[in-house]
């Protein structure tokens, strides 16, 4: 059930009545989330009915485990068993199908999101879940599984207990949020994707290299409206539910560096990455500096791997570790110069960053290294024709690129505004969007991106 | 504690929203929805295409009656085949020198030797293998590629058909001009040993000298001077291990046309004849015909395939008013050139188009070009090859393009190397199965009668 599909905003729907009905319950709103939940994964495959049920109560009994023992070892053994337990669970699904079928929705979220729980557990930065229920809600919550945001199990389970009423505000945001995901998605991110960029990345040698070049500046900015889109989605969805997820994106391509980049851009996976495996990883505390450095590229190359078995996300990988390790051993050298710089030098710093993160891109969408090495190759060729660029392409392109530097204030004053119409209108703009989707993206939408991590 | 009250606003808003919703499908401007849609459970990866619809049947000429259509996709009531049959059952049977020769005309995909390259191992595989056949010297589009020989070429002024056309219309067997002053050169490099590669180029007055060079070993020279513009062949032989040759202007002006690597062993040798945009008007309009009369017949080929039709395909008024003389004029061009040639027109293969409605449909004007074709095949006397058809019909695109592995581009038009390989291996069992039957149909007691009798 893709989180663009009417049947998921049907679902979504009446989720919400049935949520808000049962809400002066607190167990029988964590019911209907339960139900919710495993009702979404069902949709997808019934498997994950054996599948997420089993995995989340081992990760709650470790938990509880894990609580109660004050024996190191044996702690350190439960930690692994979750650890192997959820990472089993990736690569089953993704790199070594246990399965005699193909699962359509990948784990890495679920279990990114479980292993939370019992790290934070392990270091004794929470305490287990009072409720099994509250847990299981939590841990396998639907808008969060197809492709995060990446949030704490802790940060959920607090907001269960919660007993405040949805606002308005809250909910002319969740509506707006949804809006815009559905903008983003249908309207820019696969319109590029459809008009250009997935047959450049098919066959790279069949266009120019200004073709070629507008196809890698479309991808990033499809990855971006896609991603931020879905998260979108998901925000909203959970936010209908009155249930705060934490932001993802923070307008990455106005970054100054690539470690701005990395705040701004899927910050629920970077978070992660840094709290759960950089700070993990043996050798911070000793006089060797050198490990700060090698941890960042093993970190981001492990974070590229994630991703899926290929050599084109471990490159991906290593290219962002090792320009994050080069930008710390240059502050570590300069200090912080971004107070110093002058508005041209910022601009010239954010051309540079985005243009890093660009080949980053390249290999990232790549099928493989050839395809990679022939996008390049072409760039490099020199080569200039247009006849694959439409007007309507470029068209979009410009909307896209200008509406990532739109400021804060403006997109606050958006949402503002359509908090305060009356319901009526909330819906007319809504319904509105969906005759413009309708006629200008059709019905054919693709998959988000990162679904399939 | 307190205790939650239904949060009026937002449900009144999704409320009215699915009442908007409702009436914008009743009026048939939202998209259409079932909520049926929110409990099915069936497997999600099944894709959401159009079932095929039924093939118009399909006549068979009077004179044909008691020829049986041998392959459902390869329709040969004349059995314009028998040429190509023959040549093979000779290969078959391992005879010196028996050869099968194959021009196989094409569009992009031919370009980048997809689909051909699957065809040729599948036939050299079972007829043996008696050589890569054409290469064009150097790449006119980075797309060019040839499946076991890399091309790299520099300081070569490069004239496609398709594209910055020669003046004289002199395009060689492939469709492209290179001409090249002193320090143009080109490295070919070939995965498998040859015995002999041949070099096509134009003889001219005023011409240059181009050296050849293989593993490192000066072969020889070209001379290029003439009295006259006339296309020219040169022979050398190579040695067991010489895979890489260089071939460099050492006084221009030098124009080449292309190289064909041969083996001595029978076997088969499928040409793979590209060109990026290629179309039956620029066979007509851009190449200097009596050049091209002569390059075909310096090859003796045994089948002539032509393969255009993609980048007609959706020109529904070209379609309807030119294209069927255009393409009248190139099998008369081509039959009147090698006689004894079988030619096989094979029609494109499907190409995609997203709808109104985002889905992926076959270009409407397709199936009708591909009617053309057949129809033009059976009055011109050739065989003729639906890979249409064969492929899956209307909506193969859309099939393809949802399945795993992904078999043709995004672009819906241009096949990825597994689509490629399943065209191939369509062609090559359609040609295959029809070679079994004829040689069934033809054998008499004395096994070899008809090769001996029909040796061409």
């Amino acid at each position: 059930m893709l989180l663009t599909s009417a049947a998921y905003f049907s679902f979504l729907a009446a989720v919400f009545f049935a949520y808000w009905f049962a809400a002066r319950y607190r167990l029988g709103a964590l019911a209907v989330v339960l139900f919710a939940n495993y009702f979404f994964y069902a949709r997808w495959d019934l498997v994950y009915l054996a599948i997420i049920p089993t995995a989340s109560s081992c990760d709650f009994l470790i938990g509880l485990a894990l609580h109660r023992s004050s024996h190191n070892v044996r702690r350190r053994l439960l930690v692994t068993l979750s650890i192997a337990l959820n990472l089993g669970l990736i690569a089953s699904v993704k790199y070594l199908p246990v399965l005699p079928w193909v699962l359509p929705l990948a784990l890495s979220f679920y279990a990114f999101q479980s292993l939370t729980y019992t790290i934070e557990i392990y270091r004794r930065d929470t305490k287990p879940a009072e409720s099994y229920l509250a847990y299981l809600a939590s841990a396998s919550f639907f808008p969060t599984t197809v492709a995060g945001p990446i949030t704490r199990i802790s940060t959920l389970l607090p907001q269960w207990s919660k007993r405040e009423m949805l606002n308005s505000q809250d909910g002319g945001r969740a509506l707006f949020l949804i809006g815009l995901g559905l903008v983003k998605k249908l309207l820019i991110a696969d319109f590029l994707a459809e008009n250009l960029v997935n047959r450049v990345f098919d066959l790279p040698k069949l266009y120019s290299g200004a073709e070629v070049l507008a196809g890698v500046y479309g991808y990033a900015l499809q990855l971006y409206y896609d991603f931020s889109g879905y998260t979108d989605i998901a925000i909203g969805s959970a936010l209908l539910l009155g249930i705060a997820l934490p932001r993802n994106f923070n307008r990455p391509y106005a970054a100054q560096n690539i470690s701005d980049f990395w705040r701004r851009w899927h910050i629920t996976f970077s978070n992660w990455l840094r709290d759960y495996l950089y700070f993990s990883l043996p050798g911070l505390r000793s006089r060797w500096k050198i490990f700060a450095y090698v941890n960042l590229v093993i970190t981001m190359a492990l974070g590229g791997l994630w991703h899926g078995a290929a050599w084109t996300f471990i490159v991906w990988g290593v290219w962002h570790g090792v320009g994050l390790a080069a930008h710390r051993w240059w502050r570590a050298l300069h200090g912080n110069p971004r107070l110093s710089l002058t508005p041209g030098a910022r601009f010239l710093c954010g051309l540079a960053t985005f243009h890093f993160v660009l080949i980053g891109w390249i290999f990232f969408r790549a099928s493989s290294l050839s395809v990679a090495r022939d996008i390049l190759y072409q760039i490099s060729s020199g080569t200039i024709s247009f006849a694959n660029i439409t007007p309507a392409f470029v068209a979009v392109m410009m909307v896209a690129a200008a509406a990532h530097y739109v400021p804060q204030r403006w997109y606050d004053g958006g949402l503002q505004l359509y908090c305060q119409f009356p319901y009526y209108a909330q819906a007319a703009a809504i319904a509105a969007l969906a005759v413009a989707i309708r006629y200008v993206a059709g019905s054919g939408s693709a998959p988000f991106i990162y679904s399939r991590f | 504690m307190p205790t939650p009250i239904f949060p009026r606003k937002t449900s009144f808003a999704i409320a009215t929203l699915g009442a908007l919703l409702l009436l914008l499908e009743t009026a048939k401007l939202a998209r259409p929805f079932t909520l049926a849609e929110v409990i099915d459970f069936r497997p999600r990866d099944l894709p959401n295409v159009e079932p095929l619809p039924p093939m118009p049947p399909l006549t068979t000429p009077a004179g044909a009656r008691k020829r049986p259509i041998i392959e459902a996709n390869l329709i040969d009531p004349h059995d314009n085949l028998r040429a190509f049959y023959l040549a093979l059952w000779r290969t078959e049977l391992g005879a010196p020198g028996a050869i099968t020769r194959v021009l196989h005309y094409g569009d992009s995909p031919v370009t980048a030797d997809s689909i051909t390259a699957d065809v040729r191992s599948l036939l050299q595989q079972h007829f043996g293998d008696a050589g890569h056949g054409f290469v064009l010297i150097a790449k006119p589009w980075a797309w060019y590629g040839h499946r076991g020989v890399e091309v790299k070429g520099t300081g070569w002024r490069i004239n496609a058909a398709t594209q910055v056309r020669a003046r004289d219309g002199f395009h060689g067997l492939g469709g492209v001009s290179f001409e090249g002053d002193t320090g143009a050169s080109s490295r070919l490099t070939l995965a498998e040993d040859h015995a002999r590669m041949e070099i096509h180029f134009l003889r001219q007055p005023g011409g240059g000298a181009l050296a050849v060079e293989a593993g490192g070993q000066k072969l020889g020279d070209v001379e290029t001077e003439g009295p006259a513009l006339q296309p020219a062949y040169q022979t050398f032989a190579l040695s067991a291990g010489q895979r890489e040759i260089n071939l460099s202007v050492e006084r221009g002006p030098v124009r080449l046309f292309g190289v064909i690597f041969e083996r001595n062993t029978p076997g088969v040798i499928y040409n793979s004849l590209g060109l990026n945009g290629g179309q039956v008007q620029v066979v007509v309009r851009y190449f200097d015909k009596p050049q091209w009369t002569e390059e075909l017949q310096h090859q003796h080929p045994d089948l002539v395939v032509i393969n255009y039709g993609t980048n007609e395909s959706i020109y529904a008024d070209y379609i309807e008013r030119y294209y069927p003389g255009e393409l009248r004029q190139v099998i008369a061009s081509v039959q009147a050139a090698v006689p004894r040639a079988s030619v096989l027109i094979m029609s494109p293969m499907d190409r995609g188009q997203r709808d109104s409605n985002s889905r992926v449909t076959t270009v409407p004007t397709l199936p009708r070009l591909v009617e053309i074709q057949r129809k033009i095949a059976a009055e011109m006397g050739c065989a003729f090859f639906n890979t249409f058809q064969a492929m899956g019909g209307e909506g193969t695109m859309a099939r393809w393009y949802d399945s795993t592995p992904r078999l043709v581009s995004a672009d819906f038009t241009h096949p990825l190397p597994a689509g490629a390989r399943k065209v191939g291996v369509l062609l090559d069992q359609a040609l295959e199965s029809g070679y079994r039957q004829f040689k069934a149909r033809e054998q008499r007691p004395a096994l070899s009668a008809p090769v001996a009798q029909e040796n061409r």
